[in-house]
């Protein structure tokens, strides 16, 4: 084909698909976000400053992506583990497990924010045990962590679950028979196979945690300063009547989250050209 | 010896998938195993290079016993089917994996890769990815990886399976050429018989996770032990045939005072004669057939010739479906030029040469006074198993009169089953089976003989059974509880000779017991501690079984299968 996008495909309409892709981006996505801008740019560049560096707001930047940040690493991380005892493991009530899974996804979040507040309190369950040891959960920014640990788990299993199952076994029988010792396996053959998968259940787990509200205050007690998120203080200026300022804050957030997730995206489809080209 | 196997067994779910296995492959020696799928090859293959753990026995490679050995510390060399190529890494680095691993340096690395891929002629296809490459390239870099670390077997697992066949032939021949530089101990899997035959040195044929049988690929086509390896390894007419003084005739004999001596003949496609009339044909003359197809293959012309219902009589079962059996023919230019057929011509048929397999069960023939004792007695789990597995015809012949067939004849236990089985002895019976009704195949096999005369027989006839039904074989040994000590310490050294006898001589591998005391009480004891187990009992003549004793077993409360063998000669038909 000569230059244009498009292209033959074994799906007929290629126009009427696109139609609609444009369609639901914009009437959902793109449209409210410039609402949002809109909204934002009433402000002064000044008051506009003065919201974005106002020290309570940058306190709060800095729980929000921090908090998700963190709360998505040990995902990455512990969603691999449980997508491989999954995958790889027969074991009783294996089912039943794997539909657990999916509950965060199913639950109100106020719900399972309010859970989680019982159970991590000072005088609740776990929380007693770990006060023995001094450590405090509910009400501090650990627990925002572990709100947004228990939203993000489920991206990064469902993400990684498939991959792995992709994973020919003869590939790492192969490795073995050539010498290499299981964490050479692992290191060399497993994890490039999912590598791409577990990114991206890390970009989807870290993207709901900037964004969660409804777990996250029921928990995290919501000192200003302390264990305030962004969201929270937008909607605390939102009760003020101040929709400028939220407006602002709002848009700020887009920002940043946008930064990040294009560059993670980045990354991403450089990994997948790889993956690509060795043709999976 | 590069790699010694010493019956290794490989169970799943308590059923074995690969069953008392030893094997032993020479230097630079090229085995192929063959089998159909599901028959136990690939895992023996995985359990060689450690990838499946054995539940039974040891595997050696270069004198070195590695059975607990992981995979990695094997130095063994694994082509997948599949290929397993790394896909995220490049030819050179999927080459190198083995020597990275090891922390070779990269100049040495370099070197090696170079060499290999000049081996499998592929030099300059370093930086390509796997996913670049055919599926033939693919393969050729997954033989050069498995060399990399100069193992010391090269382990091939369907290696062509993926592959179309022209890429095939090239392939296998690459293969064949490098192993034979290398001088690598190699074992191939494979189900393709076309592929064994143009690669082995030795072919080792598996069925049902056993080793039927291994050795060139010549002797195996010609000389098969079993009708497995016969009907596998190329096509092959098997027949019932009756030993004559001339060799082995199809017809009837008109003499009935000895019972005739059934063998089961293997009769090659190319070795039938095809002819006008019976005294044209110059071969041993089978009978008068209808050509049915004519299928022209370029040089080989392949035809099906129906015999009727009363000629030939096939030794497997459903080959027959009452209008006859059809005979597989197949005739080069020169003999079809000769003499031209076309479908619905009369033809004699001949046999130039046939090959008596030295199985000592040629069919079954059920003896029972009415139809529905009969029936019950084929519809036994024992027998129809048994005929399955041995693809065994089952005949029947009911009524009072009690005249030997000549397959093997099978009867009930219960009251007056012994006077019967002494019946058929006497009049020359030299095999019986004597069936409880209901009896299943068993999974411990017992093995008894009265008088050393009849022991080669029972073993041949133990072992043949025994290659059929995946069960414990147990030969026991009994002496007299008041005799002097002298003659257990004899008995004990008999015994362990006799266990090399029939590892050696029929490919049996038993355990050996020895006991004090009486035979019937012991082998009764025996029978009943193990639910499902039969006896096989072996003796020199009729007049010297211990009749009582046998009633006792046959009637007694307690009823297993008993395959009396009652011979004093050789196993006969031993080619092997």
């Amino acid at each position: 084909m000569a230059g244009g996008f498009r292209r033959p495909s074994v799906l007929p309409g290629f126009g009427l698909t696109f139609g609609f892709t444009t369609f639901f981006l914009s009437a959902l996505v793109l449209l409210p976000l410039a609402a949002l801008v809109v909204k934002a740019s009433s402000l002064t560049w000044h008051e506009f400053v003065a919201v974005m560096l106002d020290e309570r707001a940058v306190a709060s930047y800095r729980l929000s992506f921090g908090a998700a940040l963190v709360a998505a690493v040990v995902n990455a991380v512990f969603g691999f583990v449980v997508a491989w005892s999954l995958v790889r493991y027969d074991f009783p009530g294996r089912r039943l497990v794997d539909a657990v899974i999916d509950l965060p996804f199913a639950l109100p979040t106020a719900v399972s924010g309010i859970a989680l507040a019982t159970v991590f309190s000072p005088t609740g369950w776990l929380g007693q045990k770990l006060a023995l040891v001094g450590v405090q959960v509910a009400y501090t920014w650990l627990g925002v962590v572990v709100a947004l640990i228990l939203i993000g788990l489920p991206f990064v299993v469902r993400s990684v679950q498939p991959a792995l199952v992709e994973v020919q076994r003869d590939l790492e029988d192969a490795a073995e028979t050539l010498g290499a010792s299981p964490w050479q396996v692992f290191r060399r053959i497993v994890l490039p196979a999912v590598m791409p998968a577990v990114l991206t259940g890390f970009t989807l787990a870290f993207a709901r945690g900037i964004g969660e509200y409804g777990s996250v205050v029921f928990i995290s007690g919501n000192l200003p300063f302390k264990t305030e998120i962004t969201p929270l203080l937008i909607v605390i200026k939102l009760e003020q009547y101040d929709y400028d300022a939220a407006a602002a804050l709002g848009f700020i957030m887009l920002a940043m989250s946008f930064v990040m997730l294009f560059a993670i995206n980045l990354v991403q489809a450089w990994g997948r050209r790889r993956q690509v080209a060795a043709g999976r | 010896m590069s790699i010694a196997l010493d019956q290794v067994t490989k169970r799943y779910q308590s059923v074995p998938v690969v069953n008392d296995v030893t094997l032993s492959i020479e230097q630079g020696e090229f085995l192929v195993l063959l089998g159909p799928s599901g028959s136990g090859k690939s895992t023996l293959l995985r359990a060689i290079a450690g990838l499946t753990e054995i539940d039974h026995g040891r595997v050696s490679l270069h004198g070195r016993d590695v059975t607990g050995v992981p995979a990695r510390e094997r130095e063994v060399g694994f082509v997948f089917q599949q290929y397993a190529l790394f896909r995220h890494m490049s030819v050179a680095a999927n080459i190198e994996f083995a020597l990275r691993v090891r922390g070779v340096r990269a100049a040495e690395r370099r070197a090696r890769r170079k060499e290999l891929l000049r081996l499998v002629a592929l030099e300059g296809m370093d930086e390509r990815l796997p996913s670049e490459l055919s599926g033939g390239q693919q393969q050729r870099i997954a033989v050069a990886r498995a060399l990399a670390h100069r193992p010391q077997v090269l382990l091939m697992d369907e290696p062509f399976g993926a592959l179309d066949a022209k890429i095939r032939e090239e392939l296998r021949r690459t293969i064949r050429q490098i192993q034979r530089e290398l001088g690598i101990a190699t074992i191939l899997v494979t189900h393709d018989q076309e592929e064994a035959f143009a690669l082995a040195d030795r072919i080792g044929v598996m069925h049902q996770g056993r080793l039927l049988e291994c050795g060139p690929p010549d002797e195996l086509y010609s000389r098969p032990a079993t009708r497995f390896v016969a009907t596998f390894l190329g096509a092959a007419n098997l027949l019932l045939g009756y030993r004559a003084p001339e060799g082995v005739r199809f017809t009837a004999g008109t003499s009935t005072d000895a019972p005739p001596r059934e063998v089961v003949a293997v009769l090659r496609p190319e070795e039938v004669e095809l002819a006008t009339t019976a005294s044209s044909v110059q071969s041993t003359f089978v009978g008068y057939g209808e050509v049915q197809e004519v299928l022209f293959g370029g040089s080989i012309e392949r035809l099906r010739v129906r015999m009727p219902a009363d000629g030939p009589v096939p030794a497997a079962p459903g080959r027959d479906d009452g209008t006859g059996s059809l005979m597989e023919v197949s005739r080069t230019l020169p003999q079809q030029r000769l003499f031209p057929v076309a479908v619905g011509d009369r033809v004699a048929v001949g046999a130039r040469r046939v090959h008596v397999l030295p199985t000592p069960i040629s069919s079954f023939t059920i003896l029972a006074p009415d139809d529905a004792r009969m029936r019950t007695l084929r519809d036994t789990p024992f027998l129809a198993t048994l005929a399955e597995r041995m693809q065994t015809r089952v005949a029947s012949s009911t009524g009072e009169a009690c005249r030997v067939p000549a397959g093997m004849p099978v009867v009930s236990t219960g009251t007056g089953s012994a006077a019967q089985v002494e019946g058929l002895m006497r009049q020359g019976a030299e095999r019986l089976l004597c069936l409880p009704p209901g009896a299943l195949p068993p999974d411990h096999v017992l093995i008894f003989v009265q008088e050393a005369a009849a022991q080669d027989a029972t073993l041949a006839v133990a072992a043949s059974l025994l290659r059929h039904i995946p069960a414990e074989a147990v030969y026991l040994g009994i002496y007299p509880e008041d005799g002097p000590e002298q003659s257990r310490t004899a008995a004990l050294r008999e015994l362990l000779d006799l266990r090399n006898t029939a590892l050696e001589r029929h490919g049996l591998d038993m355990r050996t017991e020895l006991r004090a005391g009486d035979a019937t009480t012991e082998l009764l004891r025996q029978l009943v501690a193990h639910e499902r187990s039969m006896l096989v009992i072996g003796q020199g003549s009729p007049d010297s079984l211990d009749w009582s004793g046998l009633a006792q077993l046959l009637e007694g409360p307690v009823q297993r299968p008993v395959l009396v063998v009652c011979s004093a000669g050789v196993a006969r038909g031993g080619v092997r």
